[in-house]
């Protein structure tokens, strides 16, 4: 019997969490035939540690997936219920956006999103095993999956998202289980299977806090965090279609749009607060009695936890002198009375968490209803990838998410997004899409995690990006404009929009540039808007006094307020964007010479032997490439660049020329 | 001279030409022409073993490595050249990672000389100048800072210059631009911190103190910037300009310094009416002594000309010997050429001091050292150089104590970029201006590439190494 499942798939994804999702639904938006396999329908998109969307950097990353046609943005703001605009009070450029998400909705919509997507078979099955055959010069190629259910399916590529399940052991005290998440299973065998096709795999660890039970917690000792007022959403709803926005009660056939507010709630409407407390010193003591007992102070976990999300443990015993630590207690959703207690990660017993809980001022009579734990996982060095997160080891194989060592949902998404569409353009035979580190955060996340490598669960930062001054959040869809098109991401009618938006954003700088208020309008005789502008900044300092001190001709005081925005804070920081932009076009110059697939290091006389082996491992595919992987000298550089020169030469000699046939 | 490639720059100039990768024996004599007790002639390159071999009947496979050895040295035609030692050091521990053959014969121009005609008839080439160290850098030996140095050091004219291209040689520059890297970095840190995780419970932002970290890398900066002064006096020697009336006897002085007749020397004032330059050692330093015009109160046309001259040799002097007749001593000066008499860079020279009767010299109230000397009896012409060496030692910059550095044009270009960006993000972090906290951090970073191209590239990770070493920051 030949059904829609023993047909052969385009791609398949393994692995429905946030890079999984992403992957499927590029996969399927962009034309392929795609099926997402997921070892429990159950836990689609689960957020498995805290219940939020954006953030430093993140946030970014999410207005980048919508500018790219990916989910998480409109995900987020539809089942988000607190948004803050974080660094308000800085330049635009380090403005990020975040929301505290519904767990539950946020999954749902999601799932439902994934089953009414054209294009996309979902199914339930774990992945056991990869399918190889041997394609010529001995090279592997992946094309199809084994499942614990006896299923083969066949593709043409696979996308492998498994998060943290391979091999996942969590660790409470010395209590050890095996899973990738409480509640859930470990993927043992498929790791063999990457083994067995020459992928290194590596362990991490990561960790997560306990979640109380609301009634038990006294609010009023607390602190609380609210919202804005004006919340700053992810997705670009100026140039999205008016697609259905909808609550998967409401079914996506009788959505409604966000104009219309006929939602369950409206996106920014009715937030709910967090709450902010601190550890104290009986927590502080507690913790050091109990050193020994912690799975990782005792010796139990052999994977490295990443320094930006330390555990209890680790800040009190690394920062003895800080007294207290601050803590947030976050909602996990609106029809739940969970919390989940950010900054209290810890793989202490569960006997010690508790009394470590409720040393603290609003939790003295808390309850626990999950305990907190630390987990153990393979992860696949990236370094084995190629920019377009395909192998290096087997043809077809695609990575995402974080079994490359990334943290994060955004991170996992992302990566999900480029590996979803790169896996559907490999089977047409096009060139992949691969996002360069001055257009986007997702162009440096995979080029750091393709070059470098990482030796903790990375984790994207706006520092990590040498031109963040370009990222800021507001112009993602800008930014991403011609990849957005060539890769057909978005439909034709919003690329349309976006285009008419980048038009009217570059007539503008040029008109405020050029002209002068005239009689009548504020400013008169100080130079062209721009100047003014400009002048106003350094004055006032901040982007928020300038747009509410509503300076400009009549004409662009008119213009959508983001656009505006875009506007004033090119002409504001011109100065400081041209530079970046001057060293950019420096960058692309030695990203502009191509290392040669075939090309051989070690052939190369007078390499450092570290630089060779470092290249002959990483494979870099330009010289930018080359020169960014960490231990290579400029002096290397100089060696490679004149053996690539060398080369050339001699192609250009054995061939003849072509151009007279 | 071969040029220091950046990682970004792709100027054919900066890209080593690709016959580098030729494999090509070079040879070359490695010690000074002339004669001499032992001269040493090296060769690099894959045909050292099979020449060694060849050449002192050896097994190619059983050769003495690092072990000196005498043997005779005989020409492909038979003919005896020389006794000599010989060492083969087999790659890649060598300097340039290649195989290579070091020769001592006799110091004999001729010997070697016919030495070398036979290794260039046994297949070998002349090595380019410089080539030994360009291999040496692109077989990754030296980084581009040592290979400078090396390049520094083939062209030392004066202990001086050698004592800081070595020192530059073994690190001593990285290490300074390091230290001023691993400064700026924690400045970064200090203020990423603040952008990158807002909601952490952080101490409060202290713009005063980023400041004041930031002015201390500022001065590290310039300070280091202020030795290319020094780089170039030690490499190009330091300008000395012989000034002073016509018939003071300027020219005679430089004569009788130099030690051979070199200006045209005559009784009639006035006869130096261009100028004269002429490079000598003096202690350990190189002089560049400029003769110049006479400074005439009533001055013919062809006289003016040549005082125009004096005048730009004048303005960019670093060291002025002011010459007077000590018989008939004039301080009056035009101050025009006045106002160049800065002290520390000036030595009054009393010549003609023979002449004097009785040996009574005027004394007089300037504030330079004088000395007084006789170019033609050579009086007091020693201790006039123990004089010009003193006060030249007082050039070098003392900022760095006995680890004297001296930075290249190309270091200092890097400099002055990190400079003016320190520059402009103290300025931005100034009470009066208050610039958006991710500019000072656009500026840092591109003060940390410039310092990169001299220490090599400033990877962002190890901002956040120094991030998260020096805050708690986890939620």
């Amino acid at each position: 019997m030949r059904d829609n499942l023993t047909l052969p798939f385009d791609v398949i994804v393994c692995g429905a969490g946030h890079a999984g999702c992403e992957a499927a639904l590029a996969s399927a938006r962009t034309g392929a035939r795609t099926l997402l396999l997921t070892g429990n329908l159950d836990t689609v998109a689960q957020m498995s540690c805290n219940p939020a969307i954006g953030g430093q950097a993140k946030g970014q990353i999410v207005r980048e997936i919508d500018a790219l046609g990916g989910e998480m943005a409109i995900n987020a703001d539809v089942t988000g219920i607190q948004f803050r605009l974080l660094n308000e009070s800085k330049g635009p450029a380090v403005q990020s956006p975040r929301a505290q998400c519904d767990k539950k909705a946020y999954q749902f919509r999601m799932k439902h999103t994934l089953e009414i997507q054209p294009n996309l078979q979902l199914f339930q099955a774990t992945v056991t095993g990869l399918i190889f055959e041997h394609a010529a010069a001995g090279a592997r190629r992946v094309c199809g999956v084994r499942t614990n259910l006896d299923l083969e399916f066949c593709s043409q590529t696979v996308v492998v998202t498994t998060g943290t399940f391979l091999r996942g052991l969590m660790h409470i005290g010395q209590n050890k289980n095996e899973g990738g998440r409480l509640g859930d299973f470990s993927a043992k065998t498929l790791s063999a299977s990457f083994l067995e096709a020459g992928i290194e795999l590596r362990r991490l660890k990561t960790g997560t806090p306990p979640r109380l039970a609301g009634r038990s917690i006294d609010f009023s000792r607390m602190e609380p965090q609210y919202g804005d007022a004006r919340p700053t959403l992810f997705a670009f709803y100026d140039t999205r279609d008016a697609e259905p926005l909808f609550h998967v009660e409401q079914g996506a056939g009788n959505g409604v749009t966000l104009r219309e507010e006929r939602l369950g709630w409206t996106p920014g409407r009715d937030q709910v607060p967090c709450w902010m407390t601190y550890t104290t010193d009986r927590t502080a003591q507690l913790v050091r009695d109990n050193l020994h007992l912690s799975a990782m102070y005792s010796g139990e976990i052999e994977g490295v936890g990443p320094r930006y999300c330390p555990s209890i443990e680790d800040k009190f015993v690394r920062f003895a002198d800080k007294p207290r630590h601050l803590l947030f207690l976050e909602p996990e959703g609106r029809s739940t009375n969970e919390f989940y207690i950010n900054g209290l990660s810890t793989s202490l017993p569960f006997a010690v968490q508790v009394q470590m809980v409720r040393s603290i001022p609003g939790l003295e009579r808390a309850e626990l209803l999950r305990p907190a734990y630390a987990v153990e996982y393979d992860f696949a060095p990236p370094t084995q990838l190629y920019p377009s997160l395909e192998s290096k080891k087997v043809e077809h194989l695609f990575f995402a998410g974080q079994i490359n060592g990334t943290s994060g949902y955004e991170e996992a998404a992302g990566q999900g997004l480029i590996a979803g569409v790169n896996a559907a353009r490999k089977t047409r035979g096009e060139s992949p899409l691969i996002l360069g580190r001055h257009e986007a955060y997702i162009g440096v996340l995979i080029d750091d995690l393709v070059t470098k490598g990482t030796t903790e669960p990375y984790r994207m930062f706006t520092s990590r990006a040498e031109h963040r001054l370009l990222f800021n959040h507001g112009s993602a869809e800008l930014r991403l404009l011609n990849h957005a098109r060539e890769g057909r991401l978005i439909s034709p009618s919003r690329l349309a929009r976006i285009e008419a938006k980048a038009g009217r954003i570059n007539q503008w700088l040029e008109i405020l540039e050029r002209m002068r208020p005239v009689a009548g309008e504020l400013g008169v005789g100080e130079g062209t808007w721009a100047d003014l502008l400009r002048r106003q900044a350094a004055k006032g300092g901040g982007m928020a006094e300038i747009q509410a001190a509503s300076i400009g001709p009549a004409g662009f005081l008119e213009l959508p307020e983001v656009e505006r925005v875009e506007v004033c804070y090119r002409i504001v920081y011109a100065g400081y964007l041209a530079r970046e932009q001057r060293q950019v076009a420096k960058l692309l110059e030695v990203e502009k010479v191509k290392i040669p697939p075939d090309f051989d290091f070690s052939a190369v006389r007078g390499l450092r032997a570290e630089s060779r082996s470092k290249w002959i491992d990483a494979r870099p595919v330009s010289v930018g490439q080359a020169g960014r992987i960490s231990g290579v000298s400029p002096a290397d550089l100089s060696v490679l660049l004149v053996a690539l020169e060398a080369r050339r030469r001699d192609r250009l000699a054995a061939v003849p020329d072509q151009r007279l046939d | 001279m071969f040029h220091s490639p950046t990682p970004y720059a792709l100027g054919s100039e900066a890209v080593p030409a690709a016959t580098d990768l030729s494999r090509d024996t070079i040879a070359a004599l490695a010690t000074p022409t002339g004669s001499s007790a032992l001269a040493v002639i090296r060769l690099s390159g894959p045909a050292c073993r099979g020449l060694a071999a060849e050449i002192f009947g050896r097994e190619p496979q059983q050769l003495p490595v690092r072990r000196p050895v005498y043997a005779s040295y005989r020409s492909m035609s038979g003919q005896m050249l020389d006794d000599l030692v010989w060492v083969f050091l087999p790659g890649p521990r060598t300097v340039t990672a290649e195989d290579t053959l070091e020769l001592s014969p006799h110091g004999n121009p001729l010997i070697v000389q016919l030495i070398l005609d036979d290794l260039f008839k046994r297949g070998c080439r002349p090595a380019e100048p410089g080539e030994f160290t360009r291999r040496s850098f692109l077989s990754g030996k030296i980084d581009l800072t040592q290979a400078e140095a090396v390049m520094d050091l083939i062209h030392a004219r004066s202990e001086r210059a050698l004592a800081v291209a070595q020192r530059q040689l073994r690190g001593g520059l990285g290490r300074v631009v390091e230290g001023l890297i691993a400064e700026l970095l924690v400045l970064l840190a200090r203020i990423e911190v603040y952008v990158d995780f807002p909601d952490e419970d952080l101490p409060p932002e202290d713009r005063f103190e980023v400041i004041a970290a930031l002015r201390e890398v500022l001065r590290g900066t310039k300070q280091l910037l202020a030795t290319e002064r020094f780089g170039g006096l030690l490499r190009d020697g330091v300008k000395t300009v012989l000034l002073g009336a016509p018939n003071a006897g300027k020219s005679s002085l430089l004569n009788a310094l130099v030690g051979r007749s070199r200006a045209l020397v005559g009784p009639e004032p006035g006869t130096t009416r261009d100028y004269l330059e002429e490079r000598l050692k003096i202690g350990p330093h190189l002089l560049r002594l400029v003769d110049t015009a006479g400074l005439n109160p009533l001055p013919g046309a062809v006289e003016r000309q040549g005082m125009a001259k004096t005048l730009e040799c004048l303005m960019d002097a670093d060291l002025v010997l002011w010459v007077l007749d000590a018989a008939n001593i004039t301080v009056e000066l035009d101050p025009v050429y006045a106002k160049h008499l800065v002290a520390g860079k000036v030595i009054v020279v009393l010549n003609k001091a023979d002449l004097v009767a009785g040996g009574h010299i005027a004394s007089l109230a300037l504030p330079h050292p004088i000395k007084a000397v006789s170019a033609m009896t050579g009086l007091g012409l020693v201790e006039l150089g123990l004089e010009i060496t003193q006060v030249i030692d007082r050039f070098a910059p003392d900022a760095f104590g006995a680890a004297e550095l001296a930075v290249n044009a190309r270091h200092a270009e890097a400099l002055r970029r990190a400079e003016v960006v320190l520059d402009t993000a103290a300025n931005g972090l100034s009470a009066e201006n208050e610039y958006p906290i991710e500019l000072i951090s656009s500026d840092l970073r591109s003060a940390l590439d410039a310092l990169g191209e001299i220490a090599g590239r400033v990877d962002h990770e190890r901002m956040l190494d120094a991030l998260f070493s020096n805050f708690c920051i986890g939620k």
